[in-house]
């Protein structure tokens, strides 16, 4: 190598010596035909002739060797800078193209790296598996349990042969008394087997063998967030000791930023022995706890389904009761899968979106490659003539398309840059527990990693070959030479020899609409989406749910109604505050559930009912409608009366057309729960209108409507409506709920219209800001491709039109004649888009609602403002064209 | 070119200038020269196709160049094998050696 480096640099030494070398030969040769007895003069002759040629030699000599290719590109490089710094607007116009197509390639690409290759920071992730139970009897499929019992637990990890580990915990509020008032944190009890599963601990130890054990002393761990947000990133903090729960707990170890495992701020190691850790649940073995284990390797997932299958069945046979359906099967998926879960399928229709405005960006470039090279069809006959070969020329041109490629390389990886922050800010993104799976998991960074920038300067090479090669093999076809005899501008060879640009503009329109379409249907789908009919009011609504620490003063029903009851009062005094209710439940989402027996019907079928349990105000503060019958009363409140109101998907489910009133339910769940009436039956006093309570886009299921004053069981919301912004008051919500008893928490609070986009509008959100934004790139690519061809035909028609114009022709008929040829191309493009749209939009169903995937309405708009970006884009070049003087045009010859 | 002589078969001209500079350093013209000779007048080797033949055959590393005075005391280019052309050729001898033994094959079964 050190060869031909030297050879690049001396160049003007190796000329020398290659001359020499040959003349040394051609010497040698007149000296033998000198010696064969020819004259001197005739001895050259014969040498000269037999050499043939001594400068051809040369060239293929130098051609032989590495480093005149290296010099061959760099003037290659040389003459295509200045050729492009001399039309700058289309060096400019091709670059910012190609810039947008791949940056937008990239920062797609960034997130699908952060979410498939690297979305958790714990060893071995791709081995680690949930385990779901799925109930088969039910009508409708897969109603799935994610969490199991403590023994069911203990039995799984006992009796597996297929996991390496299993981590099981399960999340639970920690009050924490700081002097000022309670607070609450979202903890999570975790067996202290593999904790962090290879993360290290940021600061302090991680959990040992022994930590959780009966008799050893209480610690726990915090992340990073609750430790730089409470306490300042303090060090100190690590050994002291706090009160949690009542309970004084030492603080041993500090997470890193990137760990969040169960989306907890505290982390407390327990064995599952009943009181260990000091918890008590309310009702003996509830399933709470989440298992997390990673596979044994080489195990699939269908054998290690089925070996916690036959575990799970055994238990079911040993304790039927109601934690196992008739029929249920154990299907075990991967971590990754269950966090991003459908979330991949909008991630995979955002990267063909992408790819196609690459396609887009490329079919521009090659268009305006292609313009550029016609026009110096004379020049590249020229060149051909003084002997440059057909590759040197694709070469040329080629190298043309890797400057354009690299200046988009380098403003492509600029926009990404930008581009990934402002994906970060709209990505639905979650911590690892099951009310937000199908995002993209917390700890997945999405940034611009080496490589994904990798990527986009193989994507950058991509395009080159894409955008370079076509138009150079265009300009080099056919004899070279004869062109020298033709007008170099081709006259009239726009509308006819421009199939290649024609097909190129038809392909990008196409395109183009399908990408349009896409985002279009997102569009409709996410306006129906915020626009369904909650038929509650969610305007001026505040929430806040309160915790009591479960043992403390609030044991008793009476106990619980008596602090609530103040709770209230002191919340309805505040300014700006019209009314306040207790409920069970978040009502879009709605809440616990049982199953119920209505008195004198019994039933094969599990009926089942939601429960919320209201104060007075419950009805007015949602604004839900009586539609027979009566509300809760302030007596049925104050004496806890066994009544309840029903909504009208109840009376249709059990009651049909039967009169409800004066029927006697029992919700059987209620026997297992402690300061709760037992055996007790519920008569129906009213029936109220439905409303959403399982979410924004299912049905209303049956729910009865307690009063809250029949059960000491469970934490309640406090749902206020306000005169004012609902935010603005919860700072003194809280206060008064300190007031009455500073050892409660407000656990999670907000507006309810936040609440709502959070948990409804985020996913659907971003895909519509996505694929608006690629929509709206992919149809400014397309306006300039439209006019940039546009108006390169009419230059190149100059002549013909020039010649119609001296004849007589309108200028109308050349405005028609301009019009109506970028008309063909756009309907061709059109035409071919919606077919497509047609095929491919079935892929977006899943994620569109209230909205078909074959939307006349969205077809047609889309189709008509193509039809006028298309036509504004050919007007300027048709105008141009008529308007030009026909002397001028017929001087161009 | 003259009645009787056949351009060097395509492909083995690399192999032929490989063998005759493993013999010892040599200069360019002389390599025309030997050819000619030991194949009896038979072979030609055209300049244009020698001296870029040459040139890559000492690019690829195969051959390395040495600027030496001749006998009658005049500067020339001496070609000799590298280690990488030595390996070089006895490949080409194998590859060859093969393929004149299967068309030795075609040929007589084909009689």
């Amino acid at each position: 190598m050190n060869g031909w480096l030297g050879r690049l640099f001396h160049k003007r030494r190796t000329e020398k010596r290659l001359d020499a070398e040959l003349r040394f030969h051609l010497e040698q040769k007149v000296r033998d035909y000198l010696a064969a007895g020819f004259s001197s003069e005739e001895a050259r002759r014969r040498a000269n002739l037999a050499f043939g040629g001594l400068e051809q030699v040369k060239q293929d000599c130098r051609d032989a060797r590495v480093e005149n290719h290296v010099q061959d590109f760099l003037r290659d490089l040389q003459y295509a800078f200045r050729g492009l710094a001399k039309d700058r607007r289309f060096a400019l116009v091709a670059i910012f193209a190609l810039a947008l197509g791949i940056g937008a390639t990239t920062v797609m690409f960034s997130v699908l790296y952060a979410v498939v290759v690297d979305p958790f920071p714990y060893r071995d992730f791709q081995h680690s598996v949930v385990l779901e139970m799925w109930d088969l009897t039910g009508p409708r499929e897969a109603e799935a349990r994610f969490h199991y019992t403590i023994p069911e637990f203990v039995a799984i990890r006992d009796q597996n042969h297929v996991f390496e580990d299993i981590v099981g915990d399960y999340q639970s509020d920690v009050l924490y008394r700081d002097g000022k008032g309670t607070r609450r944190f979202l903890g999570c009890y975790t067996t202290p087997n593999d904790f962090g599963s290879g993360v290290p601990p940021l600061l302090g130890r991680s959990f040992g063998p022994d930590d959780g054990k009966p008799g050893t002393p209480f610690v726990f761990m915090m992340n990073y967030k609750l430790w730089q947000t409470e306490f300042g990133g303090d060090p100190a903090v690590l050994g002291r000791t706090f009160f949690l729960n009542g309970k004084p707990r030492t603080l041993i170890g500090i997470m890193p930023q990137r760990f969040n495992g169960c989306g907890s701020s505290l982390w407390l190691p327990t064995d599952l022995s009943p009181g260990a850790d000091g918890t008590v649940f309310p009702v003996k073995d509830p399933d709470v706890i989440w298992a997390c284990a990673r596979l044994k390797k080489g195990v699939s997932l269908e054998t290690a389904a089925a070996d916690v299958d036959g575990i799970l069945h055994r238990m079911a046979q040993a304790n039927p009761g109601e934690l196992y359906p008739q029929h249920f099967k154990i299907v075990l998926r991967t971590l990754l899968d269950f966090v991003v879960g459908d979330f991949s399928k909008t991630l995979y229709a955002l990267l063909a979106a992408v790819t196609m405005l690459l396609l887009i960006a490329c079919g521009n470039v090659a268009n305006l490659l292609l313009a550029r090279a016609t026009v110096r069809e004379r020049e590249i006959a020229v060149r051909a003539s003084l002997g440059a070969s057909r590759g040197r020329l694709i070469r040329q041109l080629l190298v043309e398309g890797l400057l354009l490629a690299g200046g988009a390389c380098c403003a492509g990886c600029l926009l990404a840059y930008f581009g990934v922050k402002g994906l970060v800010a709209i990505i639905p993104r979650g911590p690892n527990a099951d009310l937000f799976h199908g995002r993209i998991p917390e700890e997945a960074v999405i940034s611009l990693k080496p490589g994904v920038l990798l990527f986009a300067v193989a994507i950058a090479g991509l395009t080159t070959l894409i955008c370079g090669l076509a138009p150079a093999l265009h300009a080099v076809r056919g004899n070279l030479e004869l062109r020298m005899f033709g007008s170099g501008k081709g006259a009239g060879g726009g509308f006819r020899h421009g199939k290649l640009r024609s097909g190129l503009v038809i392909a990008e329109v196409a395109l183009s609409i399908v990408l349009l379409t896409g985002s279009g249907l997102m569009v409709r789908s996410f306006f129906a989406l915020t626009h369904v009919e909650l038929d509650f009011n969610p305007a001026h609504m505040l929430y806040a749910w309160v915790s009591t620490t479960e043992h403390g003063p609030y044991e008793t029903a009476v106990k619980k109604k008596l602090f609530y009851e103040q709770v209230l009062q002191r919340v309805k005094a505040l300014p700006g505050v019209i009314n306040a209710t207790t409920s069970l439940s978040m009502p879009p989402l709605g809440g616990n559930g049982s199953e119920i027996t209505v008195l004198g019907k019994p039933s094969s079928q599990h009926w089942s009912s939601g429960i919320d349990l209201c104060g007075k105000a419950y009805f007015q503060v949602l604004g839900l409608r009586l539609v027979r019958g009566r509300l809760l009363s302030e007596t049925d409140i104050d004496s806890a009366r066994q009544v309840a109101v029903v909504n009208e998907a109840f009376v249709r489910a059990y009651f049909g057309s039967a009169n409800p009133l004066g029927q006697k339910i029992k919700f059987n769940d209620f026997d297992q729960l402690p300061e709760t009436p037992h055996d007790a039956y519920f008569e129906i006093i009213g029936v109220i209108a439905d409303f959403k309570n399982q979410g924004l886009l299912e049905p209303p299921r049956p729910e009865a409507f307690l009063p809250h004053s029949i059960t000491g069981f469970g934490g309640r919301n406090i749902l206020a409506a306000t005169a004012v912004d609902a935010k603005s008051v919860l700072a003194a919500v809280q206060r008064e709920i300190w007031t009455v008893d500073s050892t409660a928490a407000v656990t999670q609070s907000g507006s309810m219209e936040d609440f709502l986009a959070e948990f409804a509008y985020t996913k659907p959100q971003f895909g519509l800001i996505t694929t608006s934004v690629f929509a709206g790139i992919g149809l400014a690519l397309v306006l300039v491709g439209i006019f940039s061809v546009m108006a390169y035909t009419v230059a190149l028609q100059a002549h013909e039109l020039g010649i119609r114009l001296a004849l007589g022709a309108q200028r109308r008929d050349v405005l028609a004649m301009v019009l109506s040829h970028g008309l063909r191309l756009i309907s061709a493009g059109i035409l071919i888009g919606v077919l497509a749209s047609l095929g491919l939009t079935r892929f977006l169903a899943s994620q569109l609602q209230g909205v078909s995937a074959t939307d006349p309405l969205t077809f047609c708009g889309v189709a008509l403002v193509f039809l006028a970006v298309g036509l504004a884009a050919c007007f300027l070049p048709a105008r141009r064209a008529s308007q030009c003087d026909p002397l001028v045009a017929l001087h161009y010859e | 070119m003259e009645q009787g002589k056949a351009e060097v078969l395509k492909g083995t001209l690399d192999m032929l200038i490989l063998k005759v500079v493993a013999l010892g350093p040599i200069h360019g013209y002389a390599i025309s020269q030997r050819i000619q000779q030991i194949s009896k007048d038979l072979f030609q080797v055209p300049e244009g196709s020698l001296y870029p033949a040459l040139h890559r055959l000492e690019d690829r590393g195969w051959l390395q160049a040495k600027w030496e005075e001749t006998e009658t005391g005049r500067d020339a280019k001496f070609y000799s094998l590298t280690r990488a052309g030595k390996k070089r050729l006895s490949a080409e001898l194998v590859n060859w050696e093969r393929l004149s033994e299967a068309m030795a094959l075609i040929l007589s079964a084909a009689e």
